[in-house]
């Protein structure tokens, strides 16, 4: 599977890495990514802080490092929460037809038609900025994909003679569903998750620098980036490594879901 | 005979709704098949063997609709069900086996998976109890290397080996009644009669009431006690297996004699 596969390889290293770095953070840097040393302000990297410091004397290592902790449970999280209602909703549609159909499908509609940034910086508008609530509107805001997918892999799979064998069988409509249908549609799904994680991240990013997202101190690559902005001028590294994070784990889901695809086929 | 037969199937009417047009499928169909009986329903394609059959546990498409006539399964009106005294009769009291096994298995799991989930379907039992009575299910119905077979995907194993895997997974329940829609026009000969000696045989064995569906006159004249043919949704004539090849009663069941006789297969 493996074989000759060099974007599910890359993409599966890097994440893989980056997952292993999230995990053990508080092995790799000892330093509380919140600890401010008025004596280190704007430190170019060095061995001691290998990326620098902000403006406040924070490692930005450590920084960066319990950011992606956020970025990605955030991206996972979200896209879990994308997924379950799509899949939820899509197999319904597809497998029940008609009013059913239209009625859900006719809500994913009017939901796509809204650009996400805006349907969420609204809803953003009106609640508490947590990290729960981000990871819930993200999730609540991306099913529509997922969805649509389902339900068209469904419409063909339940006209399968297996489904029939199944009913033969003696099986209820809800385990059709979730026994039979929804793994024979999972593939296309997970391509779309996959990539769907380097969005809700982009989207969290983006938020946190509207200061809409994760609020400071926690630290999330986004609002890393507000603060760059201030310093542009003298401290490019509070701009750089940031960036480089988030441009090579986008980069990782994104290798992902290519090698994905040319498996599933 | 006084004893009641098991399936009692009387004035069937099947239409079919395509867009705006009613097609009248199975018209007036009127059968019986009696405990451990084999009854052979024959006929031509498109004369509703298949849509009589999907009947009998109202498994029809959505399209299609039983519009009169009455179903009885072992005492039970059929048609009066509610949809989960339906779901708990399928498998249990009557089972299906189909003509090309391949597309009629899952191909996302194994055939020990399957099968094990069928016993679950309809009887208490722990998964590891329903991965062993899978195990003896498959050698049944004498498949040589039991566990590496329910280890095996659907696309893994031969045409005749996902047959046999299929019959083990619908006699599963030991249900009274076995349908079995043309279940070996898909094989190659030399597997056909070996699947056909195996279902005799579990017959034997197990005392279920058989009705096999196939266009194969061969095959309905050896292993049927009864046979129905069917004929543009009508049954024409049916009997005593001998009693119908002697002296057929409807002209289409002497055509289609004689074309078998023709082609030197009778």
């Amino acid at each position: 599977m493996m074989k000759r596969n060099p974007y599910l390889k890359i993409g599966l290293t890097i994440i893989g890495l980056l997952m292993l770095i999230t995990l053990f953070a508080p092995w790799l840097r000892s330093a509380d990514p919140a600890q401010i040393d008025a004596a280190q302000l704007l430190m170019p990297p060095s061995s001691a802080h290998p990326f620098g410091t902000d403006q406040l004397g924070r490692d930005l290592l450590t920084r960066i490092i319990y950011g992606a902790r956020i970025s990605l449970s955030i991206g996972f999280i979200a896209m879990g929460i994308a997924v379950a209602v799509g899949i939820l909703l899509g197999s319904l549609a597809g497998f029940y037809g008609r009013l059913v159909d239209t009625l859900i499908m006719r809500c994913a509609d009017v939901m796509l038609c809204f650009p996400t940034f805006f349907l969420i910086l609204a809803v953003v508008a009106f609640l508490e900025p947590s990290i729960f609530n981000i990871m819930a509107i993200i999730g609540l805001t991306s099913w529509m994909g997922p969805a649509r997918l389902i339900r068209g892999e469904i419409l063909s799979l339940k006209e399968r003679e297996f489904i029939q064998a199944e009913r033969a069988l003696g099986a209820s409509d809800a385990r059709i569903i979730l026994r039979h249908l929804v793994p024979n549609a999972l593939g296309p799904v997970l391509v779309n998750a996959t990539l769907g994680i380097s969005a809700a991240i982009l989207l969290e990013t983006g938020l946190s620098f509207l200061g809409l997202g994760v609020q400071p101190p926690v630290p999330s690559w986004g609002n890393i980036l507000i603060e760059a902005k201030s310093t542009l001028g003298v401290a490019w590294w509070i701009m750089i490594f940031p960036g480089l994070a988030i441009l090579v784990t986008i980069l990782g889901f994104n290798f992902i879901a290519e090698g994905l695809k040319k498996i599933i086929g | 005979m006084s004893e009641q037969p098991l399936l009692e199937i009387t004035d069937l009417r099947v239409t079919f709704d395509l867009e705006g047009r009613r097609l009248t499928a199975v018209d007036g169909a009127q059968f019986s098949v009696a405990r451990n009986e084999t009854a052979v329903l024959a006929g031509e394609s498109g004369s509703g063997k298949t849509i009589t059959a999907l009947a009998i546990s109202r498994l029809l498409p959505p399209n299609a609709a039983i519009s009169s006539g009455s179903i009885r399964f072992n005492g039970h009106d059929i048609l009066r069900m509610s949809q989960e005294e339906l779901t708990g009769m399928r498998g249990k009291e009557i089972a299906y086996i189909f003509q090309e096994p391949v597309s009629f298995l899952n191909p996302v799991f194994t055939i020990g998976d399957q099968i094990a989930e069928t016993i679950v379907l309809h009887q208490r039992v722990a998964p590891q109890q329903a991965r062993r009575q899978a195990a003896q299910l498959l050698e049944q119905v004498r498949i040589p290397d039991p566990q590496r077979v329910l280890a095996s995907y659907p696309h893994q194993l031969s045409g005749g080996m996902n047959q046999r895997a299929f019959i083990a997974m619908s006699l599963a329940c030991q249900p009274r009644l076995l349908v079995a829609d043309e279940p070996t026009t898909s094989l190659d000969v030399t597997i056909e009669r070996e699947i056909l000696d195996l279902l005799m045989e579990l017959k034997k064995s197990l005392g279920f009431s058989l009705l096999f569906i196939t266009h194969n006159l061969a095959i309905a004249r050896k292993i049927s006690d009864r046979v129905i043919i069917m004929f543009q949704g009508k049954v024409v004539d049916q009997g005593a297996t001998d009693t119908v090849f002697r002296c057929p009663r409807h002209h289409h069941t002497r055509e289609l004699i004689q074309a078998y006789e023709k082609i030197g297969k009778l």
